[in-house]
């Protein structure tokens, strides 16, 4: 499964590549020719820094249970959201969350053509703002619910110790430079 | 397996080097284009640019002027702040610009310059800025480039959604951050909901000479009003604010704040309120504010402190005020140029709500509301929305437009610029900014008529942009041609301070009326001197009074005697060149001031108060002239108790 | 010999254009006055083309050590000058006049013509004089000595005609609109004094 997923990224990074390579158009100053600016979609993402303590994206990228959202992010190309100064709250489901889901569903969302509905479903596990634990479980006492990155609402559900967000269940917190990650043991879907 | 994916990532990695576009040294690998950008921005020497951009300084306290396309820097306009280039704030003249009824506060923090208009175009006579912070608005004259007038406004706190003018520059309008007791009161932080106050300020502004005086306040309920626009064309007679809080909450509202689904955008008819200002509707209150005005022809300010301010209670003027529900924490409020559509972008939102002007004439008509807020009506949302713009990005902030039925939406969290077409909200084109883009400006992107060609995007942060300068960088902004369908970076460049908002327009609306001297024989600064020969040095008991000379390159006198430890000397200098762009400046060795920068035709003060027995030296600080050098002189300081006669010569002549 | 007066009339009368536009323009350019400095003459003294150009000149040949530009009482030329045109004027008008009734010779008018042309040589070389006498006489305690690659000083006086380089500074000299109605205003007397013999013919 996961040679497939790095396949398939293997083949866009190629397409990519050999996109990027196709020679402009001489003289062609209309809208239609890309600066060079635009050749490099990251954004902000591309800032080499390894000094300051990692961002969401650097701390997602380490972590080895996680290479199936890191590659899903990198195919939605949206690494720039996760590296911006936010604060921003990121339940990042590991890879056997993605296992979970229906067979072929992934395969299909990191296809070129579905990059859009991959990113929506991906930046609906990022909130705006900064909620540690203790801050859920406020949230959650005051009966409010989280906005999420593309307008909806998730709850949160306090059962003893044990705290879960769109109805899955953090398994633990890990603090980064621009925000929170709450790994999370299922993909929150609509 | 995992070697195995290594060994591939290494196999692609080979074949991106070996793919590179076998164009070495050509970074991007589209050389024609590049130098075809390139081109775009380049104003070779001795040329000049097509625009003006006057870009906020934010915490610097200032206004810079830069030129487009170029990017370049032509001026740091204090405004605010103490500014020891010109002697801005340092100088006796410009002491009382930075008064308040705090006493001397010698920075704010400028957000939001904004040009004044002529029948909603822009008319080039001068800019207003805002201070956020100890609230006041400046106005500047566009033909000197100097603050002519500091107005604080009082019963505000956290001047944000200020300083917008209306159409025809009758009102710059200044609205409060912070709601605040009103009048001010020791009472307990936690009883703001219900008790505070949004204060929304409505200054005049002369239509001769531009002074500005405080018409009346509107204070509305205790919501965060955050930006503002005035309406134009048909909805003009109206401003428009965003509001966020209105949860009232008065801790961690990066969380209590964002409660609510939809705070709102106040939608205030102006007029009527001037009209029932007129008829002798409202109440005065007391309430200390100090009103500074520079005048030009007496190269000098004064500072005025008011006592009393019109207050309007909302609810005492049915039919004036309304709230349109808009998501998310609006912040920018921006209008489009025909004055139909109100745009708030909510900064947590994914979209970009806009609502009809025409619309909500008709659902207050029809009364189509909501309920109410503190006895405002709140307008039914569906009944107001124009549409809203599925932008794809996230975290939309501010709007400017280009006369051509286009909007450009900026997004920090996505950081991008989104363009989009009015009426049918679909998404034309984006294109990233590096990084974080707060404000945009189109020259002319907020009038009746943009003067639409480039656009600027004020970036909040610049991490790896230029060359590193240690923690603290200066902050980055982005030219994009948009006179194609499609947007296109043409050019990085540093800009100073925090810049907020900006303003900018054509140069032929300036180039013209930018002044060149002042003339001396209009000077009437009461210690200017019309030539070298009224140069003098006159001692009233303790203070002494140094009327003294520039001309290329000596000062007049330059040679004193007779001061003494404890004097307060004042040096008056009058810069006699009426030659254009031949300032001199003066300094005094252990003077707790800065430098004074006297421009031609100009006198300005700076005091020296002498603690040393000595002979000591004051020197030109601008380098005027071949001799710059040479121009200098001494002042001989004598014990308190000496009878040094008090004598001042030039080649060792009387004068 | 009618038509031959109205021109002496006309001629004769262009030179008190002399009192409404300057005879002659003095111009300096240099990088740092991307507008140039300049000296208009007129009749009856000097002044800047533009309001502070005189004081602004001054400003800057105090360094080399030159005068002052000379105002109107600081040369006897300013007072006779205009005297003279009037004068000459005057004359010329009146011949015109009477050579339009018949009472006078051709011939007056090429004595005027000759008399003009001799006052203006005068003119020119009395204005030549000034010229290298303000150039040349210089403070000895100026700030700036320049001296030329053969050892002599440095001379700053403006050409008389056309354009010469001094230091960092273009100067241009050329005759301005009264100057040139004063030529004319000859040249009509002289067309005059031909007319005026081939009707006696």
């Amino acid at each position: 499964m996961k040679v497939k997923i790095l396949n398939s990224l293997t083949l866009l990074v190629l397409s990519a590549l050999i996109w990027s390579c196709t020679p402009q158009k001489e003289g062609d100053s209309s809208g239609e020719t890309t600066s060079a600016a635009e050749t490099h979609p990251m954004g902000q993402a591309s800032v080499v820094d390894e000094v300051s303590d990692p961002n969401i994206l650097q701390v997602a990228i380490s972590s080895e249970p996680h290479s199936t959202l890191v590659a899903a992010v990198q195919a939605a190309q949206i690494e720039h959201v996760l590296v911006n100064a936010g604060p921003l709250t990121v339940f990042a489901p590991v890879n056997e969350a993605f296992d979970a889901l229906p067979e072929g569903t992934l395969d299909n969302l990191l296809k070129p053509e579905n990059k859009e509905d991959l990113a929506t479903i991906i930046t609906r596990h990022a909130a705006p703002g900064s909620f540690d634990i203790d801050a859920l479980k406020r949230e959650a006492k005051k009966g409010r619910k989280i906005y999420m990155a593309t307008g909806d609402y998730l709850e949160v559900i306090v059962d003893g110790d044990n705290v879960s967000v769109g109805g899955a269940k953090i398994v633990g917190t890990v603090p980064a430079s621009n925000g929170i990650i709450h790994v999370i043991e299922k993909v929150i879907l609509p | 397996m995992k070697t195995k994916i290594f060994k591939n990532t290494l196999f692609i990695s080979a074949l991106a080097f070996l793919f590179s576009c076998g164009q070495a040294g050509d970074r991007g690998g589209n050389g024609a284009l590049s130098s075809n950008i390139a081109e775009k921005v380049y104003v070779a020497p001795g040329e000049r640019d097509e625009q003006y951009a006057f870009l906020s300084g934010g915490y610097s306290g200032n206004l810079t002027v830069y030129g487009l396309p170029s990017g370049r820097l032509f001026k740091e306009i204090p405004v605010f702040s103490q500014f020891p280039t010109s002697g801005y704030g340092y100088s006796e003249e410009t002491k009382p610009m930075l008064n308040t009824s705090f006493g001397f506060i010698p920075w704010d923090d400028l957000h939001h310059p904004d040009i004044s208009q002529t029948n909603g175009e822009l008319d080039g006579r001068w800019i207003f800025a805002n201070g956020n912070n100890t609230p006041r608005i400046a106005r500047i004259s566009l033909t000197t480039f100097e603050t002519e007038e500091i107005i604080e406004v009082p019963n505000s706190a956290g001047n944000h959604s200020s300083s917008f003018i209306t159409e025809n520059t009758e009102y710059v309008v200044a609205g409060t951050r912070f709601s605040v007791p009103v009048p001010q009161k020791d009472m307990p932080i936690s009883e703001y909901k219900a008790n505070f106050k949004g204060a929304l300020t409505f200054i005049a502004v002369n239509p001769e000479h531009g002074h500005m005086d405080i018409k009346f306040q509107l204070l509305m309920p205790g919501f965060n009003y955050d930006l503002s626009h005035p309406g134009r064309g048909k909805s003009h007679g109206w401003f428009f604010f965003s509001t966020y809080n209105t949860e009232e909450a008065n801790s961690l509202l990066e969380v209590n704040a964002s409660q609510n689904d939809k705070d709102f955008i106040a939608a205030i008819n102006w007029k009527k309120i001037e009209e029932y200002v007129n008829n002798g509707g409202g109440t005065k209150m007391p309430a200390k504010f100090a009103h500074n005005v520079y005048d030009e022809s007496t190269h000098t300010a004064t500072s005025t402190m008011k006592n009393e301010v019109l207050t309007v209670n909302p609810v005492d003027v049915p039919g004036a005020i309304y709230f349109l529900p808009t998501p998310k924490s609006p912040h920018g409020c921006d209008v489009d140029p025909s004055g139909q559509y109100i745009i708030g972008s909510g900064k947590l939102s994914a979209n970009i709500t806009v609502h009809s002007f025409d619309k909500m004439l008709a659902a207050i008509d029809a009364e189509k509301f909501d309920g109410d807020a503190y006895g405002i009506p709140i307008i039914n949302y569906d009944d107001v929305l124009a549409g809203s713009v599925q932008s794809g990005g996230l975290g939309p902030l501010h709007t400017e437009f280009d006369g051509k039925g286009n909007a450009y939406t900026t997004f920090f969290i996505s950081s991008e610029v989104v363009k989009w077409k009015l009426g049918t909200w679909e998404v034309v084109d984006r294109k990233p900014t590096y990084y974080s883009v707060g404000h945009l400006m189109i020259p002319g992107g907020n009038s009746r008529k943009p003067h639409g060609k480039y656009l600027v995007a004020m970036n909040k942060i610049t991490k790896d942009r230029y060359l590193p300068t240690g923690p603290e960088m200066e902050h980055s902004a982005q030219i994009y041609d948009i006179s194609g369908e499609k947007m296109e970076l043409l050019y990085d460049f540093p800009t100073h301070g925090e810049p907020h908002y900006a303003a900018g327009c054509d140069a032929e609306l300036l180039v013209n009326n930018s002044k060149k001297i002042y003339r001396i024989d209009e000077n009437n600064h009461p210690y200017a001197i019309k030539s070298p020969a009224e140069a003098r040095v006159e001692r009233d008991g303790k203070e002494v009074h140094i009327y003294m000379s520039t001309i290329r390159s000596h000062f007049t006198p330059d040679n004193i005697e007779g001061i003494k430890v404890g004097d307060k000397v004042y040096f008056h200098i009058t810069n006699h060149e009426q030659d254009f762009d031949v300032p001199h400046g003066f300094s005094m060795i252990g003077q707790r001031t800065s430098e004074i920068l006297v421009m031609p035709g100009q006198t300005k003060t700076s005091l020296w108060e002498p603690e040393r027995v000595g002979v000591w030296p004051f020197y030109c600080t601008d380098f005027c002239s071949a001799l710059h050098q040479e121009m200098q002189g001494y002042i001989r300081v004598s014990p308190a108790n000496s009878n040094i006669e008090l004598s001042y010569t030039l080649d060792g002549d009387d004068i | 010999m009618k038509r031959a007066g109205i021109i002496m009339i006309i001629g004769s009368s262009m030179l008190l254009g002399l009192f409404v536009f300057p005879m002659w323009n003095i111009r300096l350019g240099a990088p740092q006055y991307p507008e140039p400095l300049g000296i208009d003459i007129h009749v009856n003294g000097l002044r800047g083309e533009s309001e502070f150009d005189i004081q602004n000149i001054d400003g800057l040949n105090h360094y080399i050590g030159m005068k002052t530009l000379p105002k109107p009482d600081d040369m006897w030329e300013f007072s006779v000058f205009p005297k003279v045109v009037w004068l000459m004027a005057g004359l010329g008008i009146l011949i015109g006049i009477l050579g339009f009734m018949g009472k006078i010779s051709p011939v007056l008018f090429l004595v005027w013509f000759v008399m003009m042309s001799i006052l203006g040589a005068l003119g020119i070389y009395d204005f030549n004089l000034w010229l290298v006498d303000y150039g040349t006489d210089l403070d000895p305690n100026a700030i700036l000595k320049l001296i030329n690659p053969d050892g002599t000083p440095m001379q700053y006086n403006p050409p008389l005609l056309g354009h010469k380089k001094l230091l960092n500074f273009d100067a241009f000299s050329y005759p301005r609109t009264g100057g040139i109605l004063l030529g004319l205003g000859m040249l009509l007397s002289l067309v005059s004094f031909f007319l005026g013999r081939k009707s006696q013919d």
